[in-house]
C-alpha cells in the first residue's frame, strides 16, 4: 500500500514520463512498448547490456531521432511531436554530456564553455568571462582554460564538456556512458561532480551506464532495460532485492542467463559437420 | 534472379532517398545563412578558408594551363599563318570553357573534399550532435557559411583563374614566341564579346559552385560517422562533383552557345 503510494507520488513528480515507446532500427525492435518515468530533481541511472539501447533512449529525449510510436512527455510537453523550432528552443533548456565530450576540436576550453553563451545570449564579454570561469571552476579546470581539445585527458575532456553543458544551467542533464574508459581518479571525480552539481543546481539528471557500482552509487533512482522493455526499477536499495532473474544476473555480471553468452546461431554440432 | 531484382530496387529507393533528404537539406542551408554579424563572420572566415585559401591552387594552375594553350594554339594557327589570333583563342577559351570547368575540378578536390571530410569528421565526433544539444541548429551554424562560402567564391576564383591564364597565354605567345602584343591584344578585344562570353561563363561557375558545395557538405553530413564512412563521402565528393560538372557543362554549353 505504502509502495503504491510512493510509486503515485513519483509518477506526479516525474520529469520525463514515456508511454509505449516503440523504436526499430531496420527489423530489430530496439524498444517494445517501454514505459519509463524519470523523476524530478534526482540523479536517474538506466542500466542495461551493451546494445540494447540506453544511448537511443537518450537520443529519443532529446528529440534527436523520432519513435515509430509512443509518448515523451518532458516537463509535460511530447518531444514527439515538437516543430524543428521548437525543439531546438526546448533543448536550451537541457544539456547532453556525450560519451566522447565532443568538445568542439578548433575551439580552445574557454571558447567551449563560451560557445553556447554566446549562442544564445547577448551577454557582454566580460560577463561570459565570469560565467565561464565560474563554471570551469566548478569543474576544476579554471587554470586550463588556454589547452586545446587535443592537450585534455579523457577526464578532463569530460570535465570541460559538463562545463559546457551546465554554462546555460539547464533543467536537464542527460549523460551518456560518463564512466567509460576513465581511471579511477577520474571516474571518482566524475561520480562526484554529477552528484554535486545536482543538488546544487537542482537539476534532473539522467545518467546512461553499465558501470553498476558507480551508478548505483549516486543515483536516486534506477532503471534496468532489456529486450526493449523496462525489467526493474526503483531505488538502488530496492534493486539489489530484486528477485528477476534479468536484474539478478545484470547487477552480479554473470557471463551467463537470461541474456546468454552466445549469439544465437545455429546447432554447433551441426555447425561443425556440416 | 529475384534477389538481383530486389537489389535494383533497393538502390534505386535509397538513391531517390538520399535525393530526397539532400534537397531537403539544401532548402534548409540556403536559407539558414544568419544574416547578423555572427553570421557575416562565419561567412567571412569560410570564405577565407573555402576562397582565399584556395588561390595559390588557382593562380598556378590558371597560369599553366594559358601558358599550354598558347603554346598548342601557336603550333596549329602558325602553320596557317594567323598565330596573331593566339591571344584571341586562349581568352575564348578560357573564359568560356576552361576557366569555370578547370576551376570547378580543382575546387572539387582541394575545397570541396576538405568541406566534406571536415563535416562528416564534426559528425563521427559528435560535435554536430552537441550542437543540437545545446539547441544550436548545426544547418544554420556549420552547414550554411559553408555551403554560401562555395556559391560566392567559385566564379572569383574562376575569374581569376581565366585572368592569370590569359596573363600565362601573353607569357608564353608574346614574350617567347614572338607574337606582336598589339595584335594579341586587338584580337581578343574584338573576339571576346563581355555578355555572350565572360557572363556565359560566370553564369557557368555559380552553377558549378552550387552544385560543388552542395555535394561537398551533404556528402559530409551524410556520411556514416566512422572512418571508413569518412573516406567514402571525400571520394564520393570528389566523383560526383567532377561527373556533374563535366555533364552539366555539356549542357550549359549546348544551351549558350549551341
Amino acid at each position: 500500500m505504502f509502495g503504491k503510494q510512493i510509486g503515485r507520488d513519483k509518477l506526479l513528480d516525474s520529469y520525463i514520463k514515456i508511454t509505449g515507446l516503440h523504436f526499430a532500427r531496420g527489423h530489430r525492435a530496439i524498444f517494445n512498448g517501454a514505459n519509463l518515468n524519470i523523476p524530478r530533481g534526482k540523479v536517474t541511472a538506466i542500466m542495461g547490456p551493451s546494445g540494447i539501447g540506453k544511448t537511443t533512449l537518450l537520443r529519443l529525449i532529446g528529440g534527436q531521432i523520432k519513435p515509430d510510436s509512443g509518448e515523451i512527455l518532458l516537463d509535460g510537453k511530447d518531444v514527439t511531436k515538437f516543430k524543428r523550432k521548437a525543439l531546438f528552443e526546448a533543448r536550451k533548456k537541457m544539456g547532453m554530456l556525450f560519451q566522447s565530450g565532443a568538445l568542439f576540436s578548433d575551439l580552445s576550453v574557454y571558447e567551449n564553455v563560451a560557445f553556447p553563451l554566446r549562442a544564445h545570449t547577448k551577454l557582454p564579454e566580460d560577463m561570459i568571462r565570469d560565467i565561464v570561469l565560474m563554471k570551469l571552476h566548478a569543474v576544476g579546470l579554471r587554470g586550463a582554460r588556454t589547452l586545446m581539445p587535443s592537450e585534455l585527458s579523457g577526464g578532463m575532456t569530460r570535465r570541460v564538456a559538463l562545463a559546457r553543458t551546465i554554462a546555460l544551467d539547464p533543467e536537464l542533464i542527460l549523460y551518456d556512458e560518463p564512466f567509460a574508459g576513465q581511471d579511477p581518479i577520474a571516474m571518482g571525480v566524475l561520480v562526484q561532480l554529477i552528484r554535486l552539481l545536482n543538488d546544487a543546481l537542482g537539476l534532473t539528471s539522467v545518467l546512461v551506464s553499465h558501470d553498476i557500482t558507480e551508478s548505483l552509487s549516486i543515483c536516486d533512482h534506477a532503471i534496468i532495460i532489456a529486450d526493449g522493455q523496462v525489467i526493474g526499477e526503483g531505488s538502488p536499495a530496492e534493486l539489489r532485492q530484486s528477485e528477476s532473474p534479468l536484474v539478478k544476473q545484470f547487477l552480479n555480471g554473470l557471463p551467463d542467463g537470461p541474456v546468454p553468452f552466445h549469439f544465437p546461431a545455429n546447432d554447433y554440432q551441426s555447425d561443425l559437420l556440416g | 534472379m529475384i534477389d538481383f531484382i530486389i537489389k535494383i530496387g533497393r538502390f534505386g529507393l535509397d538513391y531517390s532517398a538520399s535525393f530526397g533528404r539532400s534537397g531537403l537539406f539544401f532548402l534548409h542551408s540556403f536559407f539558414g545563412l544568419a544574416l547578423s554579424p555572427k553570421g557575416l563572420m562565419l561567412l567571412i572566415h569560410q570564405l577565407y578558408k573555402v576562397g582565399v585559401l584556395s588561390l595559390v591552387i588557382i593562380i598556378v594552375s590558371g597560369l599553366f594551363i594559358g601558358m599550354v594553350l598558347a603554346l598548342q594554339g601557336y603550333s596549329i594557327l602558325v602553320d596557317y599563318g594567323s598565330e596573331q589570333a593566339v591571344g584571341q583563342m586562349v581568352a575564348l577559351t578560357l573564359v568560356r570553357e576552361l576557366g569555370p570547368v578547370v576551376t570547378a575540378l580543382l575546387f572539387a578536390g582541394r575545397a570541396g573534399s576538405a568541406l566534406t571530410a571536415e563535416i562528416g569528421l564534426m559528425k563521427a565526433t559528435e560535435q554536430l550532435s552537441s550542437m543540437e544539444m545545446m539547441g544550436v541548429d548545426p544547418l544554420r551554424r556549420v552547414i550554411a557559411p559553408r555551403l554560401w562560402a562555395g556559391f560566392i567564391s567559385m566564379p572569383l576564383l574562376a575569374l581569376v583563374f581565366s585572368a592569370v591564364g590569359v596573363f600565362g597565354g601573353l607569357l608564353v605567345g608574346v614574350d617567347w614566341l614572338g607574337v606582336y602584343e598589339g595584335s594579341f591584344w586587338s584580337n581578343m578585344q574584338s573576339s571576346v564579346d563581355f555578355k555572350e562570353d565572360v557572363v556565359n561563363g560566370i553564369i557557368k561557375s555559380v552553377v558549378f559552385g552550387v552544385v560543388c558545395s552542395w555535394i561537398a557538405v551533404f556528402q559530409g553530413y551524410d556520411s556514416e560517422p566512422t572512418s571508413e564512412g569518412i573516406s567514402i563521402a571525400t571520394t564520393k565528393t570528389v566523383v560526383y562533383s567532377s561527373l556533374s560538372i563535366l555533364g552539366l557543362d555539356f549542357l550549359l554549353t549546348a544551351v549558350m552557345f549551341g
